[in-house]
């Protein structure tokens, strides 16, 4: 028991949680945006794809990461706006416009890599630096579990920080949360609630794009595999909708997957592993049952959250 | 008016999911794709073809059928061969192979081909699709169950499906499975002989029958160079998602494994990935996979998919079509599953004595001496 209980408590598996939780939590952090802006948005998981495949291209077409990271932010910001254009400026339907984004990114991506890359796809381009810190190496365990890891896991913690402080105390942050619980008083305080709508998706589309570019230049080495997103996009609106819509809470159910993730890839040496990739959906489950009985102790979340559970 | 525009946007947005999921390749000349473009000629040349050719039929590709047909060799023969692949190209192996095999049937034979990739979805469809514009259809993955009941439904048509049989006989298709077993007998022989650590490992796609065929002859495998190797396995649960499968292997690897078999396709590519970032031993799968990465990749298990559809397609050109309605298991003894170790100049790990000793094992398994377990 002690033997299992070593396995699966250890450095790997806290590394493994890193890892994994990354690329969910950037998503989860935009997808914050736009939830408390009053918009479902179920399209993140195509905007990872695209983030990860336009990331490989412009690491191979200019064998740099940087330029990797800047093509996708760029495309990124594209995805935002026209996400914003169809949802915000033409008032269509959230959800069918989310389903579209998905399936239509992976017939993009799919489409592009074979144009530009051949069949065998892209894989082994120049990826994202690694940090290794003398200094941690020093400390035991610790050291093992953040030494090494890319550096986006590091700047995701950063964003994390920056948005929480953005949504909970500037005045940006202030309406971008009236935008969604009550646009109508916002309008009346003068300023537009659509236009902090714009902001919210576009800033989705960013994070998106930068979890695509942690999944295939962070965490790969510059490798592009259709639908490698892999239903990461849905797991991020769990943690969101898990979290309010709270970037810090989001990066903490985010943690909550990885490491789950990475204790059932242990698991499956004791136990079958379709009992063990049960594991996310029942966590999901849990947390929307946790997320139901929160609403009913205490109506404070956003209105767009209890819609969604009454229905 | 706004609505109405938007509405169309969001039309154009669904109709160019088409584009990418019912994609015809052209035949021929399209070979050089299967090479790594990685050599730093970033033309995206011999693909254009097949940008004209989705892109025009980005409609709904499902129902018309209108696929795209080049020019074919002089005195070539006018049939047409649909090759319909469960997943996607581009795993540098399963499906890759299957291609290679259909790309040399239209070289050699002058058959016109068309690929469709199913992306996991609407296989039904896709077969009907492909049956509607081709005297033969290879079915690529075990997913096709529904051959069952489309196939007679299309009695002019020539069925093949690769990996896995019909529950009974259907008079026009040809099952093809492999001893994907006996192979990863020698994989797993291998993988003992080079492990350091006395443990080695194996990812698998998922926890299905076929990918356990792999696992339970690698595992006899490595009992059969030291019964006190240990073999420890975990399944990604997805065949296109890389990044689990680096996960996977890391996790195997924490466990002591230094030689890995990847058994998940494009996920495998992340194994391959993971041992060079920590420095074990991988083996690849069904293509020979050496030159992905010939310091970290020892050997392949070979399953020659693309032979096989070759063999079987030549046979019935020249007027043998007796294989129909019966399942053929391509296995070591005709050659389409083995080890193999790379092209000519590739860097080597496995000593010649091992390799002896894998040839000798190939023998006895091939004369009936050693029976090596399966799970079809």
């Amino acid at each position: 028991m002690n033997d299992i209980l070593g396995r699966i408590f250890s450095a790997g598996t806290f590394q493994q949680m890193l890892r994994s939780a990354t690329p969910v939590a950037l998503a989860a952090i935009g997808g914050s945006m736009t939830e408390h802006a009053g918009i479902m948005n179920i399209g993140m998981d195509g905007m990872i794809l695209m983030g990860a495949f336009f990331a490989v291209l412009g690491s191979f077409l200019f064998q740099s990461a940087m330029a990797g990271l800047a093509l996708t932010l760029g495309v990124g910001l594209i995805v935002g706006l026209f996400f914003a254009l169809l949802v915000v400026k033409f008032k269509s339907d959230e959800f069918i416009i989310g389903c579209a984004l998905n399936t239509f990114a992976l017939g993009l991506t799919g489409y592009l890599s074979d144009s530009v890359f051949g069949a065998s796809g892209a894989k082994g381009n120049p990826s994202l630096l690694v940090v290794r810190l003398p200094f941690l190496r020093k400390i035991p365990f610790i050291g093992t579990v953040l030494n090494g890891q890319s550096i986006l896991v590091w700047v995701t913690v950063v964003l994390m920080v920056i948005m929480w402080v953005f949504v909970y105390k500037t005045p940006h942050g202030f309406w971008l949360r009236a935008s969604g619980e009550k646009p109508e008083t916002l309008r009346t305080a003068g300023i537009s609630p659509e236009r902090m709508k714009w902001i919210a998706s576009i800033l989705c589309g960013l994070f998106c794009a930068l979890a695509g570019a942690y999944l295939s230049l962070g965490q790969l080495s510059g490798t592009f595999s259709k639908g490698m997103s892999n239903s990461r996009g849905y797991i991020a609106f769990a943690c969101v909708i898990f979290a309010a819509a709270h970037p810090g809470k989001a990066y903490l159910a985010a943690l909550m997957f990885g490491f789950f993730d990475a204790i059932g890839m242990r698991l499956q040496a004791y136990v079958s592993s379709e009992l063990t990739q049960m594991i996310p959906y029942i966590i999901t489950i849990l947390m929307m049952i946790y997320v139901v009985v929160r609403q009913n102790n205490r109506r404070r979340a956003p209105r767009k959250l209890q819609g969604m559970a009454k229905s | 008016m706004k609505k109405l525009f938007a509405i169309l946007l969001a039309l154009v947005l669904v109709i160019g999911v088409f584009a990418g999921c019912a994609k015809q390749t052209p035949n021929g000349e399209t070979g050089d794709v299967q090479t790594p473009t990685l050599d730093g000629q970033g033309e995206p040349a011999p693909a254009d073809t097949n940008a004209a050719g989705g892109s025009a039929t980005s409609g709904d590709a499902a129902d018309e059928g209108d696929a795209t047909e080049d020019d074919v060799p002089v005195g070539a023969s006018d049939l047409t061969l649909a090759l319909v692949v469960a997943g996607s190209f581009g795993d540098r192996s399963f499906y890759d192979s299957s291609k290679q095999g259909v790309e040399r049937l239209a070289a050699d034979q002058g058959l016109k081909t068309i690929s469709i990739e199913c992306n996991n979805e609407n296989h039904d469809a896709q077969m009907r699709n492909a049956a509607d514009q081709a005297d033969i259809v290879v079915c690529v993955g075990w997913e096709f169950y529904e051959i069952e009941s489309i196939a007679p439904e299309y009695p002019d048509v020539h069925w093949i499906w690769i990996d896995n049989a019909t529950e009974a006989p259907v008079e026009n298709v040809l099952n093809i499975t492999y001893a994907q077993n006996e192979g990863s007998f020698l994989a797993g022989y291998i993988a003992a002989a080079m492990s350091k650590s006395g443990v080695v490992g194996a990812v698998g796609g998922e926890d299905s029958d076929t990918i356990n065929d792999f696992i339970v002859g690698y595992r006899q495998g490595a009992a059969a160079f030291s019964a006190d190797t240990k073999v420890v396995v975990n399944y990604a649960g997805t065949y296109d998602d890389p990044a689990k499968g680096k996960e996977c292997a890391f996790a195997l690897n924490d466990q002591g494994a230094d030689v890995i078999f990847q058994i998940a396709s494009a996920t495998g590519d992340g194994v391959f990935e993971a041992a060079d970032e920590r420095g074990f031993y991988a083996i690849g799968v069904d293509s020979d996979q050496k030159y992905i990465n010939d310091d970290v990749i020892i050997c392949s298990m070979k399953k020659e998919v693309g032979n096989s559809i070759y063999d079987a397609v030549v046979a019935f050109l020249n007027g043998d079509d007796s294989r129909w309605g019966t399942t053929w298991v391509a296995d070591m003894s005709n050659g389409y599953v083995g080890i193999g170790y790379g092209e000519e100049g590739a860097q080597q790990q496995v000593s010649d004595e091992i390799k002896a000793a894998v040839e000798e094992l190939a023998g006895k398994i091939m004369s009936g001496e050693i029976k090596v377990d399966t799970t079809r």
